[in-house]
């Protein structure tokens, strides 16, 4: 055990593929000699070459089109986008061909990628650094999207993302990179795509969340003990598949549901749950099942952030409407 | 009123747009010479000649981001996609360019764009040309995103997205262009935001949009031979999206069914549910239920294609299901 921070544990994770299976590789914009922005894939090269570990040219359609054909012939590319915001140029290559290709050629090829992407706001970043787009994803079938929320997570879940034979899309919250240590397993570790964690047992209410948001509501959690709630919290870890059945059990019991995500409300991942608990739950409703969503606008300037963000108390308000309700 | 087809509609709504404004012009693969690959732009290049009616080269990328780059210098672009599938190639320029722009300039360029292209299945087009991409596009704040139902909604909104200052998706369909329906000589428009009650009942409400609505009205037809009253509410805007009159019919008859034929996860539809199941939580006598295109890639079988999408059969039974009959 070591105490790592999150872009340690992602490293550790990178390291341990590299070395198991000479098929792993990984690249991006960066990511090879100067080890990323974040310096997440930092000592990687030097330790295992630059045929393996390298930098790509700034062509995102062009590192995930790489990729797709690298699957094609058997490789397990890991790429890295410098910033989720910059993804869109090769979203026609993930949708139409990494999504696809397994079904189109009835199981003949695997599309075996990770596509990493750190994700969300609270850098004090601009428009297309700070977004929480993860719906774009997670709405198309074929691809699987997975959002850690602690180092030891993150470590076990993209050891399983890297070993799975299905398009990850592994998103990484940025501003949990280095905000918090935890005692992580330095050998190989793996925890299952397609299942959610019970963070915390409760009574009175459901509350489901998942990468950086879990920081505020695991917040709201304590607060609302304090105010005499009995919170269940959930971290769903996989975003899709989603895990149904924990969250759907979960609510049966509680009787109500509280959603909280970063992304916009619009077709969010949100109105999936809320839908989830009418679809799953609907008889064991005590209150409406509800969810707090970013607000439906453009991440504001790093002066107005911390307007869109949930904080815990904002949490705990709606916690307390839905358990008066 | 004469009786035309979605196709003539839709080229009658450029026409008039383009007569009244010289600042409109359309630009796209074919949409020229060969009258579009569909043929909704028939004789506008013979009438308007090379500059306001524009063929490009097979490149999304380029010529959605020409139009957007125009409507910021401003004109007023109509970009045509042959298929909304291909708009993916161009996603990065409509998510971070036309939608962001005017947040970006403190609200000093405006990008009054028209992306419009048949959206959703048609038949025998398989996984890559089948694809109904509304919810990628609803949730993206800044966006506004449109559908019709009718070759007289068509036209009116149509007139209505070319007139708007923001970036308007429009969404159409290609088994749609030949469907007739009564259009009036005289001009007129139909606003964002307003849903449309396409048939009045009272036991059940039936919400969709776009293609699927002619098959929710057959399965209403078929309700009524059994007694049940459904109502029909046809969204025609997506975003912004008429809460108002869904509660307001959802109130009325205590029972909904949405039918979408996008996927199902974080979609349209399930954001529609989520609003029902939050908002009149304590109207509905029983939970909302969800028709949506089953979440895999569209089927080349043709038996298949058929099988994954809104059926009137599955219409109806959900109908009865939330009636408990």
């Amino acid at each position: 055990m070591t105490l790592m921070n999150m872009v340690q544990s992602i490293n550790s994770a990178l390291d341990i593929k590299l070395e198991e299976d000479p098929k792993v590789l990984s690249f991006g914009e960066d990511a090879g000699l100067e080890g990323g922005v974040f310096r997440v894939t930092e000592n990687l090269q030097k330790k295992h070459g630059e045929e393996r570990v390298f930098d790509t040219p700034l062509s995102e359609a062009g590192i995930i089109g790489s990729a797709v054909g690298m699957c094609m012939t058997g490789l397990r590319p890991v790429a890295e986008i410098q910033f989720s915001g910059f993804v869109y140029p090769a979203y026609d290559h993930i949708i139409s061909h990494a999504a696809r290709m397994h079904n189109r050629t009835r199981g003949r090829y695997d599309m075996s990628m990770v596509i990493r992407m750190p994700y969300g706001g609270g850098i004090k970043a601009i428009e297309h650094h700070s977004e929480s787009m993860e719906t774009l994803f997670a709405h198309v079938p074929g691809l699987k999207v997975v959002i850690p929320s602690t180092p030891y997570d993150a470590k076990g879940l993209l050891i399983s993302s890297i070993e799975s034979d299905d398009p990850i899309i592994y998103m990484e919250p940025k501003r949990l990179y280095r905000a918090m240590k935890q005692e992580v397993p330095d050998g190989k570790f793996q925890i299952d795509i397609g299942k959610a964690k019970i963070v915390q047992e409760g009574s009175d209410i459901t509350v489901v969340s998942y990468g950086a948001m879990m920081k505020e509501a695991r917040e709201a959690a304590i607060l609302a003990q304090k105010e005499g709630y009995s919170v269940e919290l959930i971290d769903l870890r996989t975003i899709y598949p989603l895990d149904r059945k924990t969250v759907a059990e979960s609510i049966r019991k509680t009787g109500r549901l509280l959603s909280v995500t970063e992304g916009p409300s619009f077709s969010g991942i949100g109105s999936e749950l809320v839908t989830l608990a009418n679809e799953e739950a609907f008889l064991s409703l005590e209150a409406p099942p509800t969810r707090l969503a970013g607000f439906d606008t453009i991440v504001p300037l790093p002066k107005g952030e911390h307007f869109y963000f949930h904080t815990a108390d904002r949490i705990l308000y709606e916690v307390e409407k839905l358990v008066k309700y | 009123m004469p009786e035309i087809t979605v196709r003539e509609a839709l080229r009658q709504a450029m026409d008039e747009e383009m007569a009244r404004d010289d600042r409109v012009f359309l630009m796209g693969e074919e949409v020229a010479e060969y009258n579009g690959a569909y043929k909704v732009s028939q004789g506008l290049w013979e009438k308007y000649g090379d500059r306001r009616v524009i063929d490009t080269p097979i490149t999304e990328y380029g010529f959605t981001g020409v139009g957007v780059g125009a409507a910021m210098a401003g004109l007023r672009p109509i970009i045509e996609w042959m298929t909304y599938n291909f708009s993916a190639m161009a996603y990065d320029q409509v998510l971070n360019n036309a939608a962001k722009t005017l947040h970006m300039s403190g609200g000093q360029i405006n990008v009054p764009i028209v992306f419009r292209g048949p959206n959703g299945p048609a038949e025998f087009l398989s996984s890559q040309h089948s694809q109904a991409l509304q919810s990628i596009y609803a949730h993206i704040p800044g966006l506004k995103v449109v559908s019709f139902s009718t070759a007289y909604d068509g036209k009116g909104l149509l007139k209505t997205a070319i007139r708007d200052d923001n970036p308007v998706m429009f969404l159409e369909c290609e088994l749609m262009y030949g469907w007739k329906d009564e259009v009036p000589e005289e001009e007129y428009l139909i606003p964002f935001g307003k849903a449309d009650i396409k048939r009045a009942g009272k036991d059940v409400t039936l919400i969709s949009y776009s293609k699927p609505v002619r098959m929710v009205l057959q399965a209403a037809e078929k309700l009524a031979e059994e007694g049940i009253d459904a109502e029909v509410l046809d969204l025609r805007s997506i975003r912004p999206l008429d809460e108002e009159s869904i509660y307001k019919s959802v109130r009325k008859t205590n029972r909904c069914v949405v039918i979408d034929e996008s996927w199902p996860f974080a979609s349209v539809g399930s954001h529609v549910a989520w609003l029902v199941s939050t908002n009149c939580f304590d109207d509905l006598d029983a939970q909302v239920e969800f028709i949506s295109s089953e979440d895999v890639p569209m089927p080349y079988n043709h038996t298949l294609e058929l099988a994954v999408q809104p059926s009137v059969e599955k219409i109806v039974k959900a109908a009865k299901k939330v009636l408990y009959v």
